[in-house]
This record gives C-alpha cells, sequence and structure tokens, in this order.
C-alpha cells in the first residue's frame, strides 16, 4: 500500500483539509458532493448529522480508506493515497481481536508497524491505566463490559501518538453514563497530547461537549456550522450549564432546518 | 456417570443379543461369528503383534496422506480466499476433480507411483484435500469488514493480514476441516490398501476375505473402527487445546 509519512503541522495551521470533495459509489448516485472544509491543528471538529446523511462515508474519505470521486484530501499538507502514517481511527465497534488481550490489542498497530517501537508496551500500560483499565490489560475482549471496550480501542487509536484521531460515533452503542465518562477522558486525552481530532457523531450533546466547532451535514452536503466558544477543559458538570442548553438548542434548530 | 452406564448398557445389549441370535439361528460361521468368536481371534491376533502392525501401518499412511493433503489444501486455501478472480478460474477443476471417484484413480496412480504405500498416501491426501480446502477458504474469508479496515487503517500489509487476521479469524473452520479429514484419512488408507497395498488393515481384510476366516474379517474391522475412533477423539482433543482460552466464546 503506497504511505506517505505526514510531517507535523505548527499549532494553527491546517491539519486537515478538504477541497471540493465528492464520492459517489460505482453505479450510484453521488453520497458526498463540493465539501470544503478545514481542520486546524490541535482542533476538535465534530461532524453533526442524521444517519445516512454521508458523514461516515466523509469520514472514510480523510482517513484514505475510500478514495475521494473528486477534490482533493489533504492531511497536514500532503494528499496520501491511502490511509497515512499519523492517523488514528476509532470505529463505529470497538473491533478488538477477540483472541488477544486487552494489552494485546492496544499494541497491535506498534506490532504491525515495521521499525522502532521502544517503550510501547510502557506507553500502551500508561494509556489503559489512564482509562482506568490498569488492572484489565490481561483480559480477554469477552470478558470486557462494553465501554471498556470502547476504552481499548480508544487505546489502540492513541498509542502510536497520532497527530490526528478520527473517530467514527464511537460511543453509540454504549449507555448514557458510560459515553459521558468516555467523552471526558476523551476530551482529556486529545487536550493532552494536542491532537487533532475529527468526530462523527449524531449526539448534540456530545458534539457541543467535545467540539469546539460542530459542522452540520445533510444529504452529502455542509448545511451549516456552529462554533462552541466554551473554555476547555470543560468539566462534567457543564452538561446542565444554561450556555451549554443554548448551544445545543442552536444545533438542534439548525439540524431540524437542514 | 449415569451417561456412560447407558452407553455400556447399549453396549453389552448389542453384544448380547447377537451372540443370542447366532445360537438360535444356526447361521454358518462363514457368514455370521458369535461374539465369543471374534473376541478370540482379536486376542489372539493383538497377542501375535500382527494386527498392531497393521494398525501402524495405516496409521502411518493416514498420518503422512493427512500431512501432504494439508501441505497441499492450506496453502492453495489461502491463495484463493485471497484472490476471488482466481477462486473464480479454479472452482471448476477443483469440483471437477471431487466428482471423480478416488477409486478410479487407482489404476493410474499405479502406474505412476507403483504398487504400495506411496500409491495409498497420494490417494490419502487427494481424500483429506477438498475438505481442507473448502474449510481454508470459508475460514479466511470469515472476516468482518470491519476488522479489515482497521488493518488497512494500521497499513498492515496482505501477509500481516492473513496471519494476524485472517488466519486466527478462521482458526475453528480451518481445524473443524481437519477433523473431518482425520477420518477421512483413514477411509482413504484402508480404500488404498484394499487395492494396492501389500501391509495395513486394509490389506489384512482383503487377505481375511481370501482365506474365508469371517471372524478375522470382523475383528479387523473392529480395530480399523478403533482407529478411526481414537484419531477422531485425538483432533478433538488437539483442537480444544489450540483453541483454549483464547478463542473460547
Amino acid at each position: 500500500m503506497p504511505t506517505e509519512p505526514i510531517a507535523p503541522a505548527p499549532p494553527g495551521a491546517a491539519a486537515i483539509t478538504l477541497a471540493g470533495v465528492g464520492y459517489a459509489p460505482p453505479g450510484h448516485p453521488p453520497i458526498l458532493a463540493g465539501i470544503d472544509w478545514t481542520v486546524p491543528a490541535g482542533a476538535f471538529h465534530a461532524l453533526l448529522g442524521r444517519s445516512g446523511c454521508g458523514k461516515t462515508t466523509l469520514l472514510k474519505l480523510t482517513a484514505g480508506l475510500l478514495p475521494p470521486g473528486t477534490g482533493t484530501v489533504c492531511l497536514e499538507g500532503r494528499a496520501p493515497q491511502g490511509p497515512a502514517e499519523g492517523v488514528g481511527f476509532v470505529f463505529q465497534t470497538p473491533t478488538l481481536l477477540d483472541w488477544s488481550t486487552a494489552l494485546e490489542n492496544v499494541l497491535l498497530p506498534l506490532s504491525l508497524r515495521r521499525g522502532p517501537r521502544r517503550g510501547g508496551r510502557d506507553r500502551a500500560l500508561a494509556l489503559l491505566d489512564g482509562l482506568g483499565l490498569g488492572s484489565l490489560a490481561g483480559r480477554y475482549p469477552r470478558q470486557l463490559s462494553g465501554g471498556q471496550q470502547a476504552r481499548v480501542a480508544i487505546a489502540r487509536a492513541l498509542v502510536d501518538s497520532p497527530r490526528v484521531l478520527l473517530l467514527d460515533e464511537p460511543f453509540s452503542s454504549l449507555d448514557a453514563l458510560t459515553r459521558e465518562a468516555l467523552q471526558e477522558d476523551l476530551a482529556a486525552l486529545c487536550a493532552r497530547d494536542g491532537v487533532t481530532a475529527l468526530l462523527v457523531t449524531h449526539d448534540i450533546a456530545e458534539a457541543v461537549f467535545l467540539a469546539d466547532r460542530v459542522v452540520l451535514m445533510a444529504a452529502g452536503r455542509i448545511t451549516g456550522e456552529v462554533t462552541v466558544d466554551l473554555p476547555h477543559p470543560r468539566p462534567p458538570g457543564i452538561r446542565y450549564d444554561p450556555g451549554f442548553n443554548a448551544r445545543c438548542r442552536v444545533l438542534r434548530e439548525a439540524l431540524d432546518r437542514a | 456417570m449415569i451417561h456412560r452406564l447407558t452407553h455400556l448398557l447399549l453396549l453389552v445389549a448389542l453384544l448380547g443379543g447377537w451372540e443370542l441370535a447366532c445360537r438360535l439361528v444356526p447361521l454358518p460361521e462363514l457368514v455370521l461369528p458369535r461374539p465369543g468368536r471374534v473376541a478370540a481371534v482379536l486376542a489372539e491376533e493383538l497377542a501375535g503383534g500382527r494386527l498392531l502392525r497393521h494398525m501402524a501401518v495405516t496409521a502411518g499412511e493416514m498420518v503422512m496422506g493427512l500431512a501432504a493433503g494439508a501441505a497441499f489444501a492450506l496453502p492453495v486455501g489461502a491463495l484463493l480466499a485471497e484472490s476471488p478472480a482466481l477462486r473464480r478460474l479454479a472452482h471448476p477443476y477443483l469440483v471437477a476433480s471431487q466428482v471423480v471417484p478416488k477409486l478410479a484413480l487407482a489404476p493410474l496412480f499405479l502406474l505412476w507411483f507403483g504398487f504400495g504405500m506411496r500409491s495409498i498416501i497420494v490417494i490419502t491426501a487427494l481424500v483429506c484435500f477438498f475438505p481442507l480446502l473448502e474449510n481454508t477458504v470459508t475460514g479466511l474469508g470469515r472476516v468482518d469488514a470491519s476488522r479489515l479496515e482497521l488493518f488497512r487503517m494500521l497499513r498492515a500489509n496482505r501477509w500481516q493480514t492473513l496471519l494476524r487476521l485472517r488466519l486466527p479469524t478462521g482458526l475453528p473452520v480451518i481445524l473443524a476441516g481437519f477433523r473431518v479429514a482425520v477420518v477421512l484419512a483413514l477411509v482413504g488408507a484402508v480404500v488404498g490398501e484394499f487395492i494396492m497395498g501389500r501391509e495395513g488393515l486394509g490389506a489384512a481384510v482383503m487377505a481375511a476375505q481370501g482365506m474365508m476366516d469371517t471372524a478375522l474379517m470382523f475383528a479387523l474391522l473392529l480395530a480399523i473402527a478403533a482407529l478411526g475412533s481414537a484419531a477422531y477423539q485425538g483432533a478433538l482433543l488437539a483442537e480444544r487445546l489450540i483453541l483454549s482460552e483464547r478463542f473460547d466464546s
């Protein structure tokens, strides 16, 4: 598979640039058309829209899992052919390997990569510890709850120190309490490492809690964008703040108009 | 415990019924010998060491045939699982090779590999080949799309994807194919020996028929059943050991 490493970008420079991106599966009408979007380095953006509006397709195009039909996808100034180095991806389901322990699952990206990987084990254990799974590193996925599996998947996406993290509704199958706890962990990890994140979600509160900027999508197009000007770090209690709810409402109304 | 007792009772009832039928209906021993007589012959053959030698020969052919069949079926299966185009191309030939009875190939093998063990191993390998191939292709193709996407995202090459994802995912199916192939290997070896064996259980059955020694034939059939059961249980045990813990669901 052709690969091009992406170089670290200075803060504020564009980490992800989509220019005129469109996609149509062979023999089908287009799913996406005319997408222009930029995510600055270190920013956390969310793609919000109803099911089937093309969010996941847009994320896969950004990841290099799909080639764009039209336009270009640039990661830190380069247009890689296929998945690039330095990009982590969290899928809708944890997609853990059933026959590997939590620790082995987290180490998977490093063990598949040729080249230096010193200190990988320590980093993986530190990530699991930070996500509250320190004592469960030796367990197999079937011995973990859904929330714990989702945490392992996040640790796996972060173990190779990605500069860009793409997340495809990673918490959609979890209960509300677990989901909120994971959102808080994710926000802290991304802020700590200065990771540029693009999150696909249909959960308005999730988008407002995590993102600096929310892009609204409907029928394969960007229909609007809203800046979430709440300060970081956002405490869990912010969810009950009138300002938080006001922003959720703005997004809800924008979604209804789209 | 009760389960085992029921098994034992059924065995005793079957043997008792057989013994009783032979005493009530005076059938010549050539047609149906009494179980007692079969047991006596079995003990005699075991004590003489002849039976164990035949069993060892047949078991050896099974193992070598299975190994040869697997040596071809696993790589070919992996190749076909990796390439749908190749699979479509090869499929009619593979099916054609399976509908030809292996026995019908025996004269050809006699010509190519000579009379004896080599031809028998080739027949055994051919009999094992198809279930192993089918299960390898099915097993390696079982992996779901999201895990394949994960490996693409992690920029794994084809070889890594095969060894680290497809093989462990398909292992239970591939091992189930081995379980089937082990039993078929015995069929292949014994039938091969019928036609071109000097030694082994199949050759011994043919010799016993030539001598019109029906009790010996029964004793040999029991030995074949015992060998087959042992091989099956062995395969089952190996499967459990390999799949233990990591694959336990």
